[in-house]
């Protein structure tokens, strides 16, 4: 028997040393900067993230105030905005559109995609599947630098004089290929495209990474079946973005084309600035089949690493199982395979065959059967638990909530018939800012409380935590909500203002409303920043495991080194969700314990594991061990 | 804990499949550039089926050049297999071989673009031909990619590092010329059957 | 303005400010006792949830009701009744599915806050459950889907031979009309070629049928009547948008789309049902086209039959207003033009003929 035992030992030995003695060399540069640690990388993308978001948020707050005060003289912002304000002191509508469009891609991109994906994937996925690191360090490195380099450009182009991109996040051409009809569509789309490529090589290159370590890298132990929710959600999340992003990168390629090299992907019969263009024969839909063809993936690609972080919090804070591991799986899997099927649902009045809207409106139908069940899985979860409600259980049920709150009027837009009406109204808008601008959010801001004490070997403040739930968790219903009304009042979105219509007139206050409600949301934030800095460096020391959590990451030091486990690499036994095992004495169960160890609470088929390997003599030894 | 020590004997946990990371790394690199390939090609059918479409010949060089690149294979698979019998010298002059083929491949595609030129099929003008100069393109600059990648495993046979105990480089990068090359059959067939 | 959000953010910051000290100082009196996990923050958390719970639901429940009239729209057109009672039926099974569910959340959220000494279930799974809770929302679903299908499949049919045809134009930032004119009831062909300062639907002159088109800045269009609207752009894309008619279609560069309905209430009627003289249609547009995308206003009318024909009489086709173009119409179709487009036939025509080169 002790035979058995040399293997895994040598194997693991020689990683030892190599992870050793890695702690104790680099300078500044190789241990900040240019890191291979997937720590500091997944830190690195945290910092960016957040700055994104600050930045992204603002620059929501500018057109809000546009929006719910449209008379307000906003002159004393001049000293930043300078040219983009009126005379009046009013935004200047064009750049309102660059606003509302910036605002977009830094989030979609930057924050919940980078943000989130590049923070956690990097940073649970060795800790929670037992891996020193990642399976390319220098991959991994590079993926962050060329997301740096994205965030620079995209950063530099919000300053340049003809203004950052103006076409939407969606940079529907010809509007975003042609400088003549926006002046965002020059030097500001340009820059956007060159960002937004290499942001798709950061991207690859991470996904690449994540995919290859959960595969290859595995402790012993760790079976599919025994991974938790989280690195299922990665591992889905990265494949998508694999298969994905490549035809974004497809499209702006062709875009590059027609509006560098004169060809006519996307453009004809186009009549502009007094004069016709030699473009013939290109067709705006085909780009915004390919965009979209990525574009409801990227959803996924945002949403489920957020739900992955959901359903580890919520069940190790209700100090129960997640309820339903299989059907989690099931239901993620099943979501990364539709989610390529049902991009034309944006697609649905632009004129596109009316079959073709058919067919999409019974898949995104399926779709949203697989959302239902994680939902139910999630308070089912709750049921009969004992909650704990820590700032990041808070945001996870946060997370529930807006999920399906915004999850359900998507019943009515993949309705193609009830579609035409609420399309890009402001009904849209609410849809998808629930469902994955605040969902994911609230996913993101439970990693950070959740993890912090693993990321910085502190405690956040958890009262500060309570506040800037409530006041975000709130604040973001009055955001949003109202904006049902607004849009099925018919409101359309990316509008300056509504006044010229008679139709749109109403809803003033409302509209008020939901400014005041975003900056106070917005200021908010600044609650969890202070929190966040000032705990890095002052905060209470964290114990190794201060959630009694049962995976993996909670087995390594206070503030994991290089190569993140000082000895061996535990070995996996069993699930990751034994929360209040009957029979136990407490009331988790780590993954690293085999169930030889304990015997009081394992299950029948447990005990079956136990015997086979033992080959019949295993009831014996359980037996002892009860002495 | 000393008593657990029996146990985990005991319970072995299964050991998790696994495959070398770069080996795997470079399959998911051109699942990936897969992509890129099929929405292009999609967009290709997308856009035809709309009307409207220039009808030309595809060059006939083009035969040659996906000629040159089977053969180009069979080179690069020969060198592999040289590796693997530690037969280093063979392998230097596979890989070469494969290289100059390599670059034999992008020069008769850019023949092929002279010869569209001459009947004036340009990038810019009918998406046809649009389409037939960026999809040949962006096949061209990743077998570029690959020559740089062969240029990588010759010099490391040069420094006795491909043989038959090292083979990872050399089979990573056999795998991704084989993959431009189905690639490019597939394409030639495409845009033979769908002009 | 400015001041209300300078002080709202400074109150927020000394809140915050006071309950961090508070924090601290309570942490300090009561010593070690920190460490421990707090059941009271735990408790009010639980109860927050439920005010949360209770309010939020109150306040959506109430404002649904109390400003219905606010946020819907008075609806228009045949197919806009359908949609709409679609959309009603999709709001009363989904509202009730969002309240079950939020209730039931929130509800187990305050039930099962954390006590001492209580050990959670271990309920890993429940096959029955998740089929039940596959099954239903599936089936629901189907239903609501089935009964859009139909209904799309109508909206996007093919459109009546007697359909009334207008052809909507988006440009940045305006948009125009086009009729067939009365004659011969078809546009005529256009080509993006030709457009220019006056010729702003670049109308090829050269085809019979473009004679008596006429270009209008107001959409009118016959009650009870199907219309058949085309639908183009010149620079970029924009999308028509009648939110009475709940019509919605995208105007594409190059590409023509359509949408058939038939409006259901006059503007004179709307007026009276809706108790407002002022009130008038109007046409939106719902696809980002730049700066001035929030201005392009279009005004809707719907005239009963009879003045819809007396308006359509009374309007001048764009080849009379503009006269210069005859130049361009071939010789042998100069006469049946000028009949065709109305322009009295004097000497004019030697004239214009003499113009070209
Ligand atoms: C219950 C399942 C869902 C259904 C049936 C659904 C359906 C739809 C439909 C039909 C649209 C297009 C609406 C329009 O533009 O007219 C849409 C928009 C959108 N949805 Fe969903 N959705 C669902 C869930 C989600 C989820 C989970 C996410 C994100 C994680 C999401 C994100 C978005 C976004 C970002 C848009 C708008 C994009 C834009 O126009 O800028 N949806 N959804
Ligand atoms: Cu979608
Ligand atoms: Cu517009």
């Amino acid at each position: 028997m002790a035979t058995i035992d040399v293997h895994p030992q040598t194997a693991t030995h020689h990683h030892d040393e190599h992870g050793d003695d890695h702690a104790h060399h680099g300078n500044f540069w190789t241990t900040y900067i240019f890191s291979e640690d997937h720590k500091v990388i997944a830190k690195q993308f945290l910092f960016t993230g957040m700055a994104w978001a600050l930045i992204g948020g603002m620059l929501s707050v500018l057109f809000r105030l546009q929006l719910g005060f449209p008379e307000a003289n906003l002159g004393w912002l001049k000293p930043i905005l300078g040219g983009w304000l009126t005379p009046e002191g009013k935004i200047d509508p064009e750049f309102y559109l660059a606003l509302v469009t910036m605002h977009g891609t830094i989030m979609v991109f930057f924050v919940l995609t980078a943000g989130l994906s590049g923070t956690f994937s990097n940073f649970l996925i060795p800790l929670q599947i037992g891996a020193r690191d990642m399976a390319s360090g220098f991959m991994n490195m590079l993926s962050y630098w060329f997301f740096f380099l994205s965030s620079a450009i995209m950063f530099i182009s919000l300053f340049i004089s003809t203004g950052p991109a103006a076409g939407g996040w969606v940079i529907y051409p010809p509007l975003s290929a042609l400088p003549q009809a926006i002046s965002g569509s020059g030097l500001g789309m340009t820059l956007w495209l060159v960002s937004m490529a290499l942001f798709i090589v950061s991207s690859l290159l991470g996904s690449i990474n994540y995919i290859t370590t959960v595969i290859n890298m595995r402790t012993l132990g760790m079976s599919f079946t025994k991974l938790p929710l989280t690195i299922w959600a990665f591992f889905l999340t990265a494949i998508i973005g694999i298969l994905s992003f490549p035809v974004l990168f497809a499209a702006a390629l062709l875009l590059i084309f027609d509006r560098s090299f004169g060809t006519s992907f996307y453009l004809s019969d186009i009549y502009i600035g007094g004069e016709a263009l030699p473009n013939q024969g290109g067709s705006p839909i085909l780009f915004q089949h390919l965009f979209w063809f990525l574009g409801h993936p990227e959803v996924y690609i945002v949403l489920l690493p957020a739900l992955g972080i959901t359903s580890e919090i919520i069940a190790t804070n209700s100090r129960k199982p997640i309820f339903g591991y299989k059907a989690m799986v099931g239901s993620m899997l099943f979501i990364a395979i539709l989610s390529f099927v049902v991009w034309a649902h944006h697609m649905f009045v632009t004129g596109m065959n009316p079959f073709l809207g058919s067919i999409f409106t019974l898949l995104t139908l399926i779709i949203a059967v697989p959302s239902a069940v994680k939902i139910f899985n999630y308070v089912t979860t709750l049921w009969k638990g004992n909650i704990r409600f820590t700032p990041a259980m808070l945001f996870s049920i946060g997370l529930v909530s807006f999920f399906l709150t915004g999850g359900i009027t998507g019943i009515f837009l993949g309705n193609s018939a009830v579609d035409i009406q609420l399309h890009d109204t402001y009904f849209v808008v609410a849809h998808f800012h629930l469902v994955m601008g605040s969902a994911s959010f609230f996913g993101m801001m439970a990693g950070v409380y959740h993890w912090f004490p693993k990321m910085f070997g502190r405690m956040m403040d958890e009262k500060l935590g309570y506040l800037h739930f409530w006041l975000t968790f709130i604040g973001v219903y009055l955001v949003f909500f109202p904006m049902h009304y607004i849009g099925i009042a018919g409101f359309p979105r990316r509008y300056y203002t509504w006044t010229a219509f008679e139709t749109f007139s109403g809803f003033a206050d409302l509209n008020m409303l939901v400014s005041v409600a975003a900056i106070i949301t917005m200021v908010a934030q600044f609650i969890f920043l202070f929190n966040f800095i000032y705990n890095i460096f002052r905060g209470k020391l964290a114990p190794a495991n201060p959630w009694n959590a049962t995976t993996l990451e909670w087995t390594t030091p206070r503030l994991p080194g290089h190569g993140n486990w000082v000895g061996e690499i535990p070995t996996v036994y069993r699930w990751p969700y034994d929360y209040s095992k009957p029979g136990s004495k407490e009331d988790f169960i780590p993954q690293h314990i085999p169930y030889s160890e304990t015997p009081e609470s394992n299950l029948p088929h447990e005990n079956d594991e136990i015997k086979l390997e033992m080959g019949g003599a295993g009831a014996i030894v359980v037996e002892e061990r009860k002495h | 804990m000393s008593e657990a020590v029996d146990f985990k004997i005991v319970e072995e946990p299964k050991r998790p499949m696994a495959m070398n990371p770069k080996k795997f790394g470079m399959w998911l690199f051109m699942a990936s550039v897969l992509m890129l390939f099929i929405s292009l090609t999609s967009a290709y059918i997308v856009r035809q089926a709309e009307g409207n479409w220039l009808f030309f010949d595809l060059p006939t060089i083009f035969v040659v050049s996906t000629a040159i690149i089977v053969v180009s294979s069979v080179t690069m698979q020969l060198a592999f297999w040289s590796a693997r019998k530690d037969d280093v010298e063979r392998v230097k002059v596979m890989v070469l071989l494969t290289a100059i083929l390599g670059l034999a491949f992008v020069i008769s595609q850019y023949l092929g673009w002279k010869d569209l030129v001459a009947r004036s099929v340009y990038l810019v003008g009918n998406p046809s031909g649009s389409f037939l100069y960026i999809i040949t393109g962006l096949h061209a600059i990743h077998l570029v990619s690959a020559v740089v990648f062969l240029l990588f495993v010759l010099y490391s046979s040069f420094r006795n590092k491909v043989n038959s105990k090292n083979t990872v480089q050399i089979e990573i990068c056999t795998t991704y010329w084989h993959f431009l090359g189905v690639l490019w059959v597939y394409l030639y067939v495409f845009l033979t059957l769908l002009r | 303005m400015t001041w209300i959000i300078s002080l709202g953010a400074i109150l927020v910051l000394v809140i915050l400010y006071m309950i961090f000290k508070i924090g601290n100082l309570v942490g300090l009196v009561k010593g070690k006792k920190e460490e421990e996990f707090s059941i009271s923050w735990n408790n009010a958390n639980a109860i927050m949830f439920m005010i949360f719970m209770v309010v939020g639901l109150g306040g959506f429940f109430w404002y649904s009701y109390a400003h219905f009239d606010e946020y819907t729209l008075p609806v228009a057109s045949i197919h806009g009744e359908v949609t709409d009672s679609l959309f009603w039926i999709t709001m009363w099974v989904t509202v009730v599915a969002f309240a079950i569910i939020f209730v039931v959340m929130f509800w187990f959220t305050f039930a099962y806050k954390y006590e001492k000494g209580r050990k959670a279930a271990y309920f890993a799974d429940n096959h029955k459950l998740e089929i039940l809770w596959t099954v239903v929302p599936a089936i629901v679903l189907a239903l609501l889907v089935f009964r859009g299908l139909r209904v799309w499949h109508e909206i996007t049919g093919p459109a009546s031979k007697e359909a009334v045809v207008v052809e909507m134009v988006g440009q940045q930032w305006l948009w125009m009309a086009r009729y067939p004119g009365v004659k011969d009831k078809t546009l005529g062909h256009h080509n993006y070629k030709l457009i220019d300062a006056s010729n702003e639907f670049g109308l090829d002159l050269t085809d019979k049928n473009s004679y008596d088109d006429f270009k209008s800045l107001e959409l009118h269009i016959p009650v009870g009547q199907e219309i058949l609207m085309k639908i183009r752009a010149k620079d970029v894309l924009h999308s028509v948008f009648l939110p009475h008619f709940r019509v919605k279609m995208d105007a594409v560069p190059g590409v023509q789309t359509h949408f058939k309905f038939t409006a259901t209430k006059t503007t004179a009627q709307m007026r009276e049902e809706l108790n407002n003289p002022a009130f008038n249609y109007e046409m939106a547009c719902t696809e980002v086209c730049g700066k001035g995308h929030f201005s392009m206003k279009f005004p809707v009318v719907v005239d009963t039959q009879e003045d819809y024909q007396e308006w359509l009489e009374s309007q001048e086709s764009w080849l009379k207003q503009n006269p210069d173009y005859l130049k361009y119409v071939p010789a042998e179709l100069k006469e049946a033009a000028m009949i065709k487009a109305g322009i009295p036939l004097d000497n004019t025509v030697t004239v214009q003929t003499a113009a070209i080169k």
